[in-house]
């Protein structure tokens, strides 16, 4: 009886663990064969969904053959590129800024395979670097809480301090200072994506110093900075969905990233021989970053702030504005 | 930095430390049960992580939160329970086994999570209980707000504190207890009843994780995520040692680790010009600091993390 008890407790232990399938889907020799690798599960309703979407977008829309590996941690990168590349597919894509490095190691070995990373830096001859536009998004959500706030200073949360976070961050400022130079813009780095109570202490902060609007960079983190901005009574943006049924009388904007839509663009590039090995940002003049509708605050935002920010998203997608790409903190 | 000396600064600041300090304060002091009666918990990121799970899942489908609180607590005795008959009747390694657990919960709750919010996967949260302030004490100036403007599970762990105090100090179950955790088979001859003991000292230390778990969906934060304890069991862990399992210093020391993290948040804001990174270690590193304080200063108990097999020689 114990002994059986023990087995039990350590098969449902297992269960819990568990992690890393393969699954091939369809199969055709003279399409493209598209591989695409993510950290977590493909149904995590966020990071890995999107590129996961992205994938089947693209054999849908796209008719290449494509495969996934989920659950991919940092040290079995390389081992799962080089399956793969032996397998000879054409292109593989790896979803987050830690497939880079493995990326550039498993390509010179594979010169006739195409590696895409997300949010990396990475870049060789057959090696590209694709990252949204963050940036775009955050700096008309800048202007859009300078316009709103009373107190003259608004707050961003942020996760981890990098150069993708930097660019955003920078982006917010720029933005709210495009509308009002004097206004003061805080920032924070919680040091995680996913700790809710960081992202939230980190926002009482802001918000204990004055600030009246919050936005975030900081995924699941951020959603705590909504928390503490409805807790108050003030206002905050959402950003990477719309976000706006977290706090519907908090958040009065997000901007959205297309993962999906990036991941397609990838895809897409490789299929029309348009590949290059180089580091590709696509934002708002690509369609790939838009804003949200305002919701619950279409009657509470003046309507000449929300002509300005229509003007203003218009002119970054016709290419007119280009929002500066700063990836050193400044101040 | 003028402005961190003022009082409206510093009000502020306590109240969010306070706020920081309770889920730490109450897996903590669940904690000292446990490790008087000599098991080793470490599981108790999975006790939190149950509790947080279960209170969301119940007050999500029920819509009450003290339906909820009820889940968390059931939660967390449940794992709790669960180390303490690997613990106690297999008399296996506690350490391992709790390891094992905070692997497990970690997985198996962002499972059911996934599949409780399967058919609304826009944003699932629940309400959060409202703060309630308490007359007159909460007008006292700077610590008011703090301690006397907060939500009805802070209240309870004030009460707890106290009773625990009392409890651990000065009866003859404390000291029961204390025997159980120091020499068990001397407590064992004198009619102690050891594993019965040790059943009850982890019960409480589920329950109370179970809570620690539910403040922080309850009252803290309104949503369950992905391991959202995010380690918070290991620094509770800290705490126990850094308070020298007495309930009243191991609350001391949330605090002061609760407001390390609201002090290292408010710095940032203020823009003081250090590392961002270097500002995330700081709470950590001051715990480092208190525990490398209270070196030489307390003793284990004798037969902590030790299985106490009866019938052995």
């Amino acid at each position: 009886m114990k002994k059986l008890l023990v087995l039990v407790t350590v098969c449902l232990m297992i269960l819990g663990a568990i992690g890393c399938s393969k699954a091939p889907v369809g199969g055709d020799d003279a399409k493209l064969k598209v591989a695409l690798c993510v950290s977590g599960p493909v149904n995590d309703g966020g990071f890995c969904a999107g590129a996961y979407e992205g994938l089947l977008l693209a054999e849908k829309d796209l008719n290449v053959q494509v495969s996934y590996t989920e659950n991919v941690e940092i040290t079995d990168i390389e081992a799962v590129f080089t399956d793969y590349a032996s397998q000879g597919y054409d292109l593989i894509i790896g979803h987050g800024f830690q497939f880079g490095d493995p990326a550039l190691k498993v390509g010179e070995k594979y010169p006739d395979t195409k590696f895409v990373c997300t949010n990396a830096s990475a870049k060789s001859e057959n090696v590209a670097s694709y990252e949204l536009g963050g940036k775009d998004g955050s700096y008309v959500m800048g202007a859009l809480a300078a316009y709103m706030t009373t107190s003259n200073k608004i707050g961003m949360i942020a996760g981890m301090e990098g150069p993708s976070q930097i660019k955003i961050i920078e982006g917010y400022k720029m933005g709210a200072k495009s509308v009002n130079p004097d206004i003061e813009v805080l920032y924070t780095f919680t040091g995680s994506f996913t700790d809710v109570a960081k992202g939230k202490d980190a926002a009482v902060a802001m918000i204990d110093s004055g600030a009246d609007v919050i936005a975030h960079c900081a995924n699941q983190a951020g959603m705590g900075g909504i928390k503490a901005a409805q807790e108050a009574g003030i206002l905050a943006t959402g950003n990477c969905d719309d976000q706006y049924e977290a706090a519907p009388d908090t958040i009065m904007c997000s901007d959205v990233w297309s993962t999906p839509g990036l991941i397609k663009a990838a895809i897409q590039d490789v299929l029309e021989g348009k590949f290059v090995g180089d580091f590709h940002e696509l934002g708002m003049a690509a369609g790939m970053v838009d804003i949200a509708p305002y919701h619950d605050f279409e009657d509470k935002i003046p309507q000449d702030v929300k002509d300005n920010i229509a003007k203003l998203v218009q002119s970054i997608k016709d290419g007119k504005l280009e929002v500066p790409s700063v990836s050193e903190l400044t101040d | 930095m003028e402005q961190i000396f003022t009082l409206a600064f510093l009000t502020s600041f306590l109240s969010a430390a306070v706020s920081t300090a309770i889920p730490l304060a109450y897996a903590s002091m669940g904690e000292i049960y446990s490790e008087k009666a000599g098991i080793l918990n470490i599981g108790l990121e999975a006790n939190m992580l149950a509790g947080a799970f279960c209170s969301f899942a119940v007050a999500y489908t029920s819509g009450s939160l003290w339906m909820g609180l009820l889940g968390g607590i059931v939660g967390g005795l449940a794992v709790c329970m669960l180390h303490a008959f690997i613990s106690v009747r297999l008399a296996q390694n506690q350490t391992i086994c709790g390891i094992a657990l905070n692997i497990f919960l970690l997985g198996i709750s962002s499972y059911f999570l996934k599949i409780l919010v399967s058919n609304n996967p826009a944003f699932p949260q629940v309400a959060t209980f409202p703060k309630l302030a308490i007359p007159g004490l909460s007008a006292i100036p700077l610590i008011g707000e703090a301690l006397f403007n907060q939500n009805i599970l802070v209240y309870i762990l004030y009460l707890l504190i106290g009773m625990s105090q009392v409890l651990l100090k000065h009866t003859q179950w404390g000291n029961s207890l204390t025997a159980v955790g120091e020499h068990p088979r001397a407590a064992d001859t004198v009619g102690i009843r050891v594993y019965r003991t040790q059943y009850l000292a982890a019960a409480i230390n589920g329950m109370l994780g179970g809570m620690s778990g539910a403040y922080m969906v309850l009252a803290q934060l309104g949503v369950f995520t992905e391991n959202m304890t995010a380690g918070r069991g290991y620094i509770a862990l800290a705490v126990v040692i850094f308070g020298r399992r007495e309930p009243i210093r191991a609350a001391l020391a949330a605090l002061l680790f609760g407001a390390a993290e609201c002090m290292q948040f408010r710095m940032q804001a203020l823009g003081i010009d250090l590392p961002a990174q270097f500002m995330n270690m700081l709470p950590y590193l001051i715990t480092m600091i208190a525990l490398l304080g209270s070196i030489g200063k307390q003793r284990d108990p004798e037969s902590l993390g030790k299985p106490y097999i009866r019938d052995a020689r």
